[in-house]
């Protein structure tokens, strides 16, 4: 129960920072660096949840198809 | 308690660097006004003032501020050493060699003080004069230049560095 709570906060504080970054970026006109920090941060939570996604069908599995 | 202490540093180091960073951009237009008022300086001592070069660069290396003020002073220190036997322009763009490590300033700025070096003490008053205040206005353009990169990049840098700084801490916890 823990980790979800930390894992569910710090892809929330990812998301915060990139898009502070993505704001200066953008002020500072820089338009390409700001699309490819957002990119990249996409990405990276991506990953984020598709591992926590993994462990919810590996939990699944466990349960429903090999007892 | 480690994962904390590293963190910290992360962050420090990302703001570190971000300062570091706002910094080159604030020392640049400074240093490229106090070089074109040095370049004048040097106009008018040897114009008016009839001074011989080594005097002339050490009295100018006393009157402008310190980044600036070591080029001129190293360029008067090579020409009094009389066993060298360097001539004015060999000491001039060694002094810009050996110096430029410590200036912010870029390489065009370089360039058009290296082309001082073939007029400085070998021409006549007025085309020495001329060539300085050529120089001179090469800077005062740069000079302009830097300040609109300054307004622009150095807020930029100084929140970027405690950003990413933040975003690695937050990615690696």
């Amino acid at each position: 129960m823990n980790e979800d709570v930390t894992s569910i906060f710090q892809i929330a504080a990812v998301g915060i920072i990139v898009a502070m970054i993505h704001t200066v970026l953008k002020q500072m006109g820089k338009e390409d660096y700001a699309s490819w920090v957002t990119l990249i941060g996409f990405i990276v939570v991506l990953f984020m949840v598709i591992r926590k996604l993994d462990q919810l069908f590996q939990e699944i599995k466990t349960i429903f198809l090999f007892q | 308690m480690l994962k904390w202490i590293g963190a910290s540093l992360i962050l420090l180091a990302g703001t570190a660097f971000g300062f570091l960073q706002a910094s080159r951009y604030e020392r640049r237009p400074k240093e490229l006004r106090h070089l074109g008022n040095a370049l004048l300086t040097l106009e008018t001592e040897i114009v008016y003032g009839v001074s011989p070069l080594p005097e002339a660069m050490s009295r100018i290396a006393s009157s402008v501020p310190k980044p600036v003020s070591l080029l001129f002073a190293d360029a008067s220190a090579r020409m009094r050493e009389t066993a060298a036997e360097r001539t004015a322009a060999d000491s001039w763009s060694e002094a810009i060699h050996a110096v430029w490590p410590r200036l912010s300033l870029a390489d065009s700025e370089k360039a058009s003080l290296l082309a001082l070096a073939p007029t400085l003490g070998l021409t006549d008053r007025d085309d020495q004069a001329k060539h300085l205040r050529l120089a001179a206005a090469q800077l005062r353009t740069e000079e302009e230049t830097a300040r609109e990169e300054q307004r622009r990049y150095e807020k930029m840098w100084k929140s970027l560095g405690a950003l990413s700084a933040a975003l690695v801490v937050i990615l690696m916890y």
